[in-house]
């Protein structure tokens, strides 16, 4: 009997939850929108023409399938918006609502009735407007799911969108770089964000490191030519204000941007979707055959005087999005006021044309410009020779050092996550007290080979370099000096070298140092992230390269004080280990192979 | 009624709904056991069971009707299954915007698929408990040794099954969860890189698999679990009906008698010329059921008390039950739950992290540690010990009751296996984030 | 639930029965009604709510597109405008017969695959063609276009004043 009841309880509970099924599928909304619709069309009708137009229409799903731009689009969206192209009903709220006439997108009057320029039965609505045509629930049609690429153009955020920019990714200009989509003339007036953003791009030097296809060639950051179709607004507009929001790792310098402006870069960016819908094939390889010609400003005449004309063209390139020149800073890069003092005409070619010859960590991209270009601009950052003045160790300090080193000399300046290696944290007791007072004389006068920290030998006079000094030691390290003990090291590397002592030293490497130093000695070991200031990159051959064989022996020795280098000679190993090693490091940098920086990931495999 | 009498022309009119009932089902509702057992063996779709069922095999603790689910999710998944197939086309460009006009526009197109994907989720957990079942109750030994086999087979092609559809709706779950399932195909020795092209029909993940994985979920999986459900069930029946411990008074066949024997001894009985004297030895000592050759344990007729009852009504009440409460739980599941859809396939970036359904997330957490071990060489293994486990483990005992004592052993290694699986799962499923790190799930 | 009696029914109580036939009419009723309802159901899935083709009601354009006198075949939505004056009528070029196009002739429709002959207004004049060709609704939508919808069929003889 109790199989009966439980058999009789169940068979009735199914046919309960098969009615509700069945009755949940009968109340859609846009039934309710489209009765709604019929209501009031009926009561504002006048003529009889009207009326007997609305006779016998009962609720069905309305759609246009547009098929001229790519795909075959489905768009559904006139279920619920019937209204859309009812003149009647401007005044009504939404979803009942005339879809607005604009002279902006060329809807015209005639005998006092608008006609629309774009008529909905052949572009459709997500053509402009994004959303998901096939959608019938506004949450879906209009792509508040979060797994829809393309959310309704700044109608429509989504739930896990950073609340913070979400006020700011509403608004209809952003629907401009679907305009662009067809509208593809780099001035047409309806789209004045995409060309802002497109302005900006060169402005802020963004071509230097992305291609954009037909527009610019770089190849230092991601590809941005489909930028539109990959990333939805909220990424381009957080990666835009902080680079590293996304990726940990992005090595994407935080440019100086307005709202208005991040805007309409984020409205160019969202209008690069590969091929546009006007844009032939053909159109494109044109394009990519013009590709390397596009960087702005090529054309200048090439009578003037190579040093004015590299003035003009600092001015044209935007190198200040990212360097300080004068009173123009992009605090990204460098400051290039009295580059003359600091570099010679032959090193600033040679970084021009790879800047990762002379700083081998460099950030800057290598800019595909005319040799020509690169002449001028090195004869006029080389005619920058006016020495700087200064009344105390502080003006110094404030002036050339708190750029990379920092206000509180914790090596934090502005620039400073763009630079690699890091500026040395000057507030670390335990290094700055460690070393010989002579080697940072060096350092000032001489700069560090390989790094950003220049040679001031001709900026500062030698008594300026000793307070500049003073005023480190006095302000940051506070701590006064210890006499050094003198480590018993030979001058010279003990162990000669050889194919066999190289060999010796990369089985020491690869058993004591690849855990920070990394297999490939660039420093990038696994241990790596967690080190500041992170390890030495050992193929940086112009460090290397200077470095002295017993300053490397000191530091394998006994360790670097205020890093995380320990002290080796107390884990076993020798004068002689650490030859074999300084061996091993200075046959990774071989002057052969400078010129070649690429061949990396040469000789370091397996033992 | 009165057919001795004429026979006149509008009776066979009045007469006609009775009679096309009865033409129908030959029975009309039985109040006697002689009706009982006709209902069951002349009605089609209740001769599959026996006349008589033991008691022992009613009962829900037992059991817990874990085998009946299964095919009742399987029915529910063919029948939604072939609904859904007026709708899908199974083509890159077009499979994506069919799943989003199931979501909008077409009528109970969610509610379908709902029903279809949570249906599916369902039966490999079923299927997977069904086999614990088994497992913990002995009722693998002999004889039921092969139909243990046949039952294993049925499991990995359900996982088969509900991986080929996971395809289909071409999103980044679908694509993504395939690519790392067919890599972990082309880790197999030997076979494992064609079997990976032959699945894929090209060297990724694309239109070809696409084809390839909806022909195999609608038609070649399809046909091959009909036909094994069909020796399952036969087999269950031929092996004496559901397990259940021995009882005193049952008496077994003779260790060494084969059916054959036993069919020849039949016919000696029904034909009197073949040569009786040469089998009478032999047939004192044999008994036969009714109804035909089986290996099971008889019951002596008359002598002992009947633990049976009639499968009209007892039997067919309960599996009733048992279908009405699992449609009714997939109704209510899916009535609540929406089956996932992500984003539409973008081959140049995979989720992070990219997972595989969730019974496969144990072995993608092995795979995380060594890809030929963990998605070919642990796995492999396993199924051949659960094929051998009946030919290795002989002992008769323990059979009928769950966690015997005397199969502690065996109990207790398969224990082992269940919980190291359901944990790994669980680790794969709840603690694993982005790039397969270790995340804390709360 | 094994333990229920198997003996005949005459020893039950009346009661018992009545209550057992209480339960087989409700269980009965569920499983018969979900069967009913999921039958309909699917039904209802299985007819298609929009289809993949182009919309049955489409617009054709203004009025002012169509001068007086002209007959424009819409071979993509195969349908013939037709206007008269102010008149304005949308004929199928759908032949009743087998389903060919028909094309325009001078005396109204010819079909160019069995010889079907229709005059001006649809009605078969010769040839296989079982029925007239049919006529379609139009209207003049909110925003002063014409549209036909091939969902309505109406009188022949019934026009749309412009």
């Amino acid at each position: 009997m109790n199989t009966r009841v439980a058999l009789a309880i169940v068979a009735v509970l199914v046919l309960v939850v098969h009615g509700f099924v069945f009755y949940k599928q009968f109340f859609n909304n846009w039934e309710k929108h489209q009765t709604a619709y019929f209501e009031q069309a009926r009561s504002l009708a006048k003529t009889d023409a009207e009326r007997a137009a609305l006779e016998g229409r009962k609720p069905r799903i309305e759609q246009i399938i547009v098929t001229q731009f790519g795909d075959s689009r489905v768009d559904r969206c006139l279920t619920c918006h019937m209204a859309a192209d009812d003149p009647r009903f401007q005044s009504y709220g939404l979803p009942l609502k005339t879809h607005p006439y604009s002279a902006e997108l060329g809807d015209f009057q005639k005998d006092g009735r608008w006609e629309r320029r774009h008529k909905f039965s052949d572009f459709g609505c997500t053509v402009c407007h994004d959303g998901q045509g096939r959608g019938l629930e506004s949450f879906y049609a209009h792509g508040e799911d979060t797994f829809w690429p393309d959310p309704m153009l700044g109608y429509v955020t989504q739930a896990n969108w950073h609340a913070e920019f979400r006020p700011k990714l509403l608004g209809k200009e952003f629907m401009q770089s679907n305009c662009a989509q067809c509208h593809t003339e780099e001035n047409f007036t309806g789209t004045p964000l995409v060309a802002g953003g497109r302005q900006l791009f060169f402005e802020k030097a963004c071509y230097g490191c992305h291609r954009l296809e037909g527009l610019s060639a770089g190849t230092l950051g991601p590809d941005l030519s489909e930028a539109g179709k990959k990333y939805k607004i909220n990424y381009l507009w957080e990666h835009t204000v902080n680079p590293r929001a996304f990726s940990a790792v992005s090595f994407m310098p935080k440019f100086d941007l307005t709202d208005d402006e991040i805007k309409a870069l984020v409205v160019f960016l969202k209008s690069r979707r590969g091929l546009n819908f006007s844009e032939t094939s053909i159109e494109q390889y044109r394009a990519r055959l013009h590709e390397t010609k596009a960087a702005p400003g090529a054309s200048l005449p090439a009578a003037i005087p190579p040093a004015s004309r590299g003035e003009q063209l600092i001015a044209q390139r935007s190198c200040t999005a990212c360097h300080k020149l004068g009173d123009k800073d992009g605090h990204i890069a460098p400051d290039l006021s009295f580059e003359g003092l600091i570099r010679d005409d032959d090193w600033l070619l040679a970084h021009f044309k790879n800047p990762r010859s002379r700083v081998p960590d460099s950030i800057m991209p290598s800019f595909g410009f005319p040799e020509t270009d690169f002449t001028a601009l090195t004869s006029y950052l080389a005619s920058r020779k006016t020495v700087p003045t200064f009344n105390n160790a502080e003006e110094i300090y404030k002036g050339i050092c708190a750029r990379c080193h920092g206000e509180k000399g914790d090596g934090n300046g502005i620039t400073h996550i763009y630079l690699d290696p890091a500026p040395r944290d000057l507030t670390k007791v335990a290094f700055m007290n460690s070393k010989p007072l002579g080697r940072f004389l060096t350092a000032l006068a001489h700069g560090v080979p390989g790094t950003s920290m220049p040679s001031l030998e001709r900026v500062l006079t030698e008594t300026q370099r000793h307070q500049v000094l003073d005023y480190v030691f006095v302000t940051f390290v506070k701590e006064p000096r210890k006499e050094l003990k003198e480590h018993k090291l030979p001058d010279q590397n003990p162990i000669a070298m050889s194919q066999e002592s190289a060999d010796r030293g990369e089985k020491i490497f690869l058993e004591r140092c690849t855990g920070c130093h990394g297999r490939k000695a660039d420093g990038k070991g696994p241990n790596s992230l967690d080190i500041s200031p992170r390890p030495r990159n050992l193929r940086n051959y112009a460090f290397v390269q200077n470095v002295h064989d017993r300053r490397l022996m000191d530091s394998i020795l006994y360790g670097v004080q205020g890093t995380a280098m320990p002290s080796w000679i107390d884990y076993g190993l020798s004068q002689n280990d650490a030859g074999d090693l300084i061996n091993f490091i200075r046959s990774l940098n071989r002057p052969s192979r400078s010129s070649a920086p690429a061949d990396k990931t040469a000789s370091l495999t397996h033992p | 009624m009165n057919n001795q009498t004429s026979v006149r022309p509008w009776t066979a009119f009045t007469e006609l709904p009775g009679n096309v009932w009865r033409s129908i089902f030959r029975n009309p509702i039985p109040h006697s056991d002689l009706g009982r057992s006709a209902t069951s063996f002349t009605n089609f779709f209740l001769h599959v069971q026996p006349v008589k069922v033991h008691r022992h095999s009613l009962r829900l603790t037992y059991t817990w009707g874990l085998g009946l689910i299964s095919l009742f999710l399987f029915l529910i998944l063919a029948v939604t299954g072939v609904l859904l197939m007026f709708y899908y086309v199974p083509s890159t460009t077009q499979a994506y915007d069919r799943m989003l006009d199931l979501r909008g526009t077409v009528a109970f197109g969610i509610f379908l698929r709902n029903m279809h994907r949570w249906s599916a989720h369902a039966m490999v957990a079923v299927v997977f408990l069904h086999m614990c079942r088994v497992f913990f109750t002995g009722a693998y030994k002999k004889p039921r040794e092969f139909n243990w086999i046949i039952g294993v087979g049925l499991f990995l092609l359900t996982m088969f099954f509900s991986f080929t559809g996971y395809l289909l709706p071409w999103d980044q779950l679908a694509f993504w969860a395939i690519t790392v399932g067919t890599s972990i195909a082309s880790y197999a020795p030997i076979v494992g890189k064609d079997m990976k092209f032959i699945l894929l029909g090209d060297s990724s993940v694309g239109q070809e698999a696409l084809l390839r994985f909806y022909v195999l979920h609608v038609a070649v999986l399809p046909i091959l679990v009909s036909l094994l459900i069909a020796v399952h069930f036969w087999r269950v029946r031929k092996d004496g009906g559901i397990s259940r411990p021995p009882e005193e008074d049952e008496v077994f066949p003779a260790a060494n008698t084969e059916p054959l024997a036993l069919a020849a001894a039949a016919s000696a009985v029904a034909q009197p010329v073949a040569p009786k004297l040469a089998l009478k030895a032999s047939l004192e000592k044999k008994l036969y059921g009714i109804q035909g050759i089986v290996r099971g344990p008889f019951t002596k007729i008359g002598n002992v008390p009947d633990r049976s009852v009639f499968s009209w009504p007892n039997l067919v009440l309960v599996e009733l039950l048992v279908f009405l409460v699992t449609v009714a739980g997939v109704l209510i599941v899916s009535l609540y739950f929406n089956a996932p859809l992500e984003e539409p396939v973008n081959i140049m970036h995979p989720p992070n992290p990219a997972k595989a359904p969730w019974y496969f997330l144990g072995l993608q957490e092995m795979v995380s540690y060594s890809a030929f071990w963990g998605g070919i060489g642990i796995p492999t293994l396993e199924v051949i010990i659960l094929l051998l486990a009946p030919y290795l483990d002989r002992k008769p005992g323990g059979v009928g009751t769950w966690f015997s004592r005397e199969r502690l052993l065996a109990n207790s290694l398969f224990m082992t296996f269940v919980v190291v699986n359901i944990i790994l799962m669980i680790i794969g499923t709840f603690f694993r984030g982005p790039n397969w790190e270790f995340v804390s799930p709360w | 639930m094994a333990n229920q009696p198997t003996t005949p029914n005459t020893e039950e109580s009346g009661e018992a029965i009545t209550r057992r036939k209480l339960l087989s009419w409700l269980t009965g009723m569920g499983v018969f009604g979900s069967v009913l309802v999921s039958a309909f159901s699917n039904f209802i899935f299985i007819k298609p709510r929009a289809t993949y083709g182009q919309p049955n009601r489409f617009s054709v354009g203004k009025p002012d597109e169509y001068p007086a006198g002209s007959r424009m075949t819409l071979d993509a939505r195969r349908i013939c405008i037709v206007r008269d004056g102010d008149r304005m009528e949308a004929i199928s070029t759908t032949c009743t017969h087998l389903g060919c196009i028909v094309a325009t002739s001078e005396t109204g429709f010819a079909c160019p695959c069995h010889g079907s002959h229709y005059d001006q207004d649809g009605n078969v004049t010769g040839g296989p063609a079982p029925k007239r060709l049919p006529w379609f609704q139009v209207r003049l939508a909110p925003n002063g276009e014409l549209e036909v919808d091939k969902d309505v069929e109406i009188e022949p003889g019934t026009y749309f004043n412009v």
